[in-house]
């Protein structure tokens, strides 16, 4: 067998793997509770509650992940590697750990502080925000980062002596070139933050119309041991992640490095 | 010739392939239409016990004991008693099911997960304002929490057992007026029992409508404002019941029995929770209904509209 028969044979095993979950599912499904838990206020909130969370932790990720990335792969400056170790802390402590580290936060003075004066955000929409926003942050900086690192610094050095400054250089020739991998950044971001589920449940709470999101939903389901409750907001969350991941991915018109 | 070749291969892989996704689908659709059976294993050493969060440290300490004095392992999953019933419910494993509340031990016997008639009620509970410890927000009754700037958490009613039986103390204590006034208070909704603690003990919010246990949890950062007599609703408890799926019924009940004798009832008694109902009486004042059901009210959902 060829290289390419094996490395195919992997990729649908990955693809079986996931449908056989998904299958798993569907023995719990009814049709009638599916639309009745799809469309009603509640759901379609969550829904709507976790897009936006979602989408508002990604801009804000991006306005400070986009220059941090930069910083760190194009500039030498004291500190760059703490900076550059701290970005996997979301990665490496749980969700729910995360969640715990904000709150705590929030029981200092300066939390107190911040939420007393500037906005509360335990227990409010800020909070769901602020745990995604905590969640994406580092991963997404450094994701950017390899974007810039694959792009030979030669390149704008060249545009410089043509004239252009630092920030034309960046904006003219770095930027354009990692316009893909930054895309792809955060649409990998945008679905992490939208499956948030243990910071946000910790920071901001599990009040319906209010902070449910749909994963929180999900668990709340389960909480009360409605598993098919549960199995018909999963597919909810599933299908339109993939949905919206399938859409964008076909705009931006993503390929590979395939030759035939 | 060649690309005909190809695609031919293409074809066959993507036949076995759905073929082979469908057959997983059926057998695994078929595969959770299966009924366990129960039947009872003399050699079985060991016990699987599904039991809610919130009372683990005296329910850890129970297993220990009953381990030391029979030789039989008791292996505790602990989770929300919804959660750990879904784990019961999927796994089809599990001898006893032992949640945090009377409301879910009500869902396991409409699902038949538990036998009824083995259902015993271990531990009484009183509700209770709980504050920050030194009451710096000087609240000293239900009334207070409707004073502006308080800032008000309860268990979510819809999930957990002391978040519905909060509902029912607002429900019929307070005013209409009041009623709103607590509302624009109450910030948020714990996902469980022990986070409603924990919003206390981490300074989250001013006050929640939890347990009088919960001050014994954390006796460093809780303070308890008791409730006023008429205020109470009913006493709750926590019941432990015999799974469906238990192969060692007798074992199982013996674990019940250890947890109503007068070392079980000792163990829980260390951390503050009531043993008999006579004793949550007493801490009461007057008699209450013990248990019981109280369907939640549909504002109480809609609330965060």
């Amino acid at each position: 067998m060829g290289m390419k028969k094996v490395s195919i044979t992997f990729s649908f095993i990955t693809l079986l793997f996931y449908l056989t979950l998904i299958f798993s599912l569907l023995s719990f499904i009814s049709k009638d509770r599916f639309f009745e838990i799809l469309f009603s206020e509640r759901t379609l909130f969550s829904i709507k509650l976790s897009m936006t969370a979602a989408f508002v932790a990604v801009l804000l990720s991006f306005i400070i992940a986009l220059p941090a990335a930069y910083a760190l792969s194009r500039y030498e400056f004291f500190g760059k590697n703490f900076v550059d170790l701290i970005l996997e802390l979301p990665m490496i402590v749980s969700p729910a750990a995360l969640g715990a580290i904000l709150l705590l936060f929030f029981y200092n003075n300066l939390g107190t502080w911040i939420q007393g004066n500037i906005q509360q955000f335990v227990f409010t929409f800020y909070g769901i925000i602020l745990a995604q926003f905590t969640t994406i942050l580092g991963i997404t900086i450094r994701m950017i980062k390899n974007g810039f690192d694959e792009i030979p610094s030669r390149y704008e050095n060249a545009a410089r002596t043509l004239g252009a400054s630092s920030f034309q250089a960046f904006r003219s020739v770095s930027l354009p070139l990692c316009r893909r991998s930054i895309l792809s950044t955060l649409i990998f971001a945008w679905a992490k933050a939208v499956g948030e589920f243990g910071a946000t449940i910790t920071l901001a709470g599990t009040m319906a119309m209010r902070t449910e999101t749909l994963p929180v939903a999900i668990f709340m389901r389960l909480s009360v041991a409605d598993i098919q409750g549960a199995v018909v907001l999963i597919t909810i969350l599933l299908a339109i992640g993939l949905f919206v991941l399938f859409i964008v991915r076909q705009v931006i018109g993503g390929k590979s490095n395939a030759s035939n | 010739m060649f690309s005909s070749k190809k695609s031919i291969i293409f074809k066959k892989t993507t036949l076995i392939l759905s073929i082979l996704t469908l057959s997983i689908g059926i057998a695994l659709t078929g595969c959770s239409k299966s009924t366990a059976t129960n039947k009872d294993n003399t050699t079985q050493k060991s016990l699987l016990v599904y039991a809610g969060a919130a009372s683990k440290p005296p329910t850890e300490e129970a297993a220990k004991a009953f381990e030391k004095e029979t030789g039989i392992r008791v292996d505790l999953i602990f989770g929300g008693s919804g959660t750990v019933l879904s784990q019961m419910e999927l796994s089809k494993k599990g001898d006893l099911y032992f949640p945090g509340s009377s409301d879910f031990m009500e869902k396991a016997i409409q699902k038949k997960l538990v036998y009824p008639k083995t259902e015993s009620r271990i531990v009484y509970l009183v509700n209770s304002i709980n504050v920050q410890k030194g009451n710096p927000k000087n609240i000293h009754s239900l009334k207070d929490l409707t004073k502006p700037g308080i800032k008000i958490a309860i268990a979510n009613p819809e999930t957990v057992c002391v978040g519905l039986y909060a509902t029912e103390i607002i429900d019929k204590t307070f005013t209409d007026q009041e009623k709103e006034s607590f509302k624009k208070n109450l910030l948020n909704y714990t996902e469980s029992c022990d986070k409603t603690a924990t919003a206390i003990s981490l300074k989250t919010v001013d006050a929640v409508i939890g347990w009088s246990v919960f001050q014994d949890w954390d006796p460093a950062k809780i303070e308890n404002i008791p409730l006023k007599q008429n205020e109470i609703q009913r006493i709750g408890y926590i019941p432990i019941a015999v799974s469906t799926f238990s192969e060692n019924k007798k074992l199982a009940q013996q674990f019940i029995d250890f947890l109503n004798s007068k070392e079980g009832k000792s163990i829980f008694k260390k951390y503050k929770y009531f043993a008999t109902p006579e004793e949550a009486t007493k801490y009461v004042g007057v008699k209450k209904p013990v248990g019981g059901e109280y369907k939640l009210n549909e504002e109480w959902i809609n609330i965060g509209k």
